[in-house]
């Protein structure tokens, strides 16, 4: 049974034809141990047939591992953003744990922006990522249920888009409940910044900007 | 676990979510401007959390507004003049506003069943936001205080957790947290509850939730994480309540603008700077009502900032040098 109606497969259709560049999603399951691996992979099968623009690799987190440790990918299910076509560059951008509710509209923006290539972020972040030397991880706690966190999700992919030092992952808090407790998640979307820095709720663009310096300095 | 694998049913950018204008609000002073700008053909959409969010809403008996000789409810006149704007053409949601992107010419808000854009925005979102926070509360945020149970509700499974406050949303996140929780506390600081007839019905009925009327909180209590929150009964001893979950949603009389995230000037008693067409700091971008602070809190002043607000919209969005008033 398909996962997306007959009416959100029309609307997504019109918005990915304005799709510039073409775009990959890669996607690392484990068909039976994993509790929403199977529906993670279908949501990527939909919407990469919805544009010939999409194009989707589907990857067994064990079989294929080698695989799993080049992209970086520790926990399952996974959703990769990438580029398209023979360049295929990896920005950094990752989902962990199903992008559904709300984060499935994160996900859909991530493709027009990476189909785009412009992250549309202000002078002043622009111009910090470009002097960034070290290495900037961003992982966003968040819940299906909460309207507040795809924007903390996008600007977390904005950045990870603009700078190669950056890699921004969504982690779903109720799927990884191990990690939800070592980084204290009660509440979302929560972001921590290289494992030493939080951020409570979906920080606007500056607000992020003194954290991530902060994070920088820590690790200076 | 359980939640609802839904991609379906929620606005993704496209044409249909793209508006001349956008009021947030749907009090008296965004009723009237709604009133006005469908009337003068602006595509217009009113984002507003329910009839009875706002001041006017939750007023219970209303004679001295112009034209309406009441006795009549503060919810049935704002249903009255959403009717009205409803019949000009204005397409009202109810959503909450969770942010916006207001500097360039096109504007897009942000809420919970999507995005929508326009050239306009006309903020009416008035002021019963809190004056302050209590004990505790902003120490323990996100380590056990919530703003938003539908976002957090997961991580109190079969736990204790207090929900404080008197309004739909209130009671509409206290069932929602039965959801997950063992019990839920409705710390509702007056006599009795202010809500829609159906929800204080369903709450009542709900064996999760146990009411506790005319108690305030003093103070939310923990170490790194909620363990406890301090309540004071109108009658009896102040008490502490073993709970792990605090979700607040006390209201108070000031100008609520915590979505604008700073974008606009404030004055340092923070309601939105105007000019004399209502035009914030940010050109297309509009204050109403309650928002501004120069003037008496009553329906019909709210009423007519929204009028004055829509003329210079209408400006705006039709390019006119001059205002185009509707005499009818």
């Amino acid at each position: 049974m398909s996962l997306l109606d007959k009416d959100t497969r029309k609307q997504i259709t019109e918005m990915f034809q304005a799709m510039n560049k073409p775009v990959k999603m890669v996607v690392f399951t484990q068909e039976f141990e994993c509790q929403y691996c199977k529906e993670t992979r279908q949501i990527a099968e939909e919407l990469s047939a919805l544009s010939d623009k999409i194009s989707l690799e589907v990857y067994d987190f064990v079989a294929d591992s080698d695989l799993a440790q080049q992209y970086g990918v520790d926990k399952i299910p996974a959703t990769v953003i990438l580029a398209g076509g023979e360049a295929g560059k990896d920005y950094g951008i990752r989902y962990y744990g199903i992008p559904s509710g709300y984060e499935f509209s994160s996900l859909i923006h991530d493709v027009m922006m990476v189909s785009e290539g412009d992250p549309q972020l202000s002078k002043e972040m622009t111009d910090w990522l470009a002097k960034l030397e070290t290495p900037v991880h961003l992982q966003v706690f968040v819940t299906p249920t909460c309207p507040y966190c795809p924007q903390a999700v996008l600007l977390a992919h904005k950045l990870a888009l603009a700078s190669d030092m950056v890699q921004a992952d969504m982690v779903e808090a109720t799927e990884f409940p191990q990690l939800s407790n070592k980084y204290q998640v009660m509440g979302v979307p929560r972001t921590v910044i290289n494992e030493t820095i939080f951020q409570e709720g979906a920080a606007p663009e500056m607000l992020l900007l003194d954290k991530l310096k902060e994070a920088v300095a820590v690790a200076a | 676990m359980t939640f609802e694998l839904n991609m379906n049913g929620f606005s993704l950018d496209n044409q249909a979510n793209d508006y001349d204008v956008i009021i947030i609000g749907g009090g008296p002073a965004g009723a009237s401007a709604a009133i006005y700008t469908a009337r003068s053909e602006l595509r217009t959409l009113v984002i507003d959390k329910g009839l009875t969010a706002g001041a006017l809403g939750v007023t219970s008996k209303i004679s001295n507004y112009p034209g309406v000789p009441g006795p009549i409810s503060g919810a049935k006149l704002v249903e009255i003049m959403r009717e009205q704007a409803e019949s000009f053409g204005a397409t009202f949601i109810t959503d909450k506003v969770v942010g916006m992107m207001i500097d360039g010419e096109q504007k897009e808000i942000i809420a919970g069943t999507g995005n929508y854009r326009a050239r306009v925005i006309i903020l009416a979102t008035g002021a019963m936001g809190r004056t302050s926070t209590v004990k505790g509360e902003e120490e323990l945020l996100g380590r056990g205080v919530s703003y938003c149970a539908t976002c957090d509700g997961a991580f109190f499974r079969d736990q204790d957790v207090a929900v404080v406050g008197n309004n739909d949303e209130a009671l509409e996140e206290a069932l929602f947290l039965t959801k997950y929780a063992k019990t839920v506390h409705l710390i509702v600081p007056t006599p009795e509850l202010k809500a829609r007839d159906i929800l204080a019905h369903e709450v009542a009925e709900n064996p999760k939730v146990n009411v506790r009327l005319a108690t305030r909180l003093k103070e939310i209590v923990g170490n790194g994480r909620v363990e406890n929150i301090l309540i004071h009964p109108r009658k009896g001893e102040p008490e502490a309540l073993p709970v792990t979950g605090a979700f607040v949603y006390l209201q108070g009389s000031q100008p609520i603008t915590d979505y604008l995230m700073g974008q606009l000037a404030t004055t340092a008693e923070g309601c939105l700077v105007v000019d004399s067409e209502m035009q914030t700091s940010m050109p297309g971008v509009f204050a109403v009502g309650d928002l501004l602070c120069t003037h008496i809190k009553q329906a019909v002043v709210a009423a007519s900032d929204g009028v004055i607000a829509a003329v210079a919209a209408d400006k705006v969005v039709n390019g006119r040098k001059k205002a185009v008033v509707d005499w009818g």
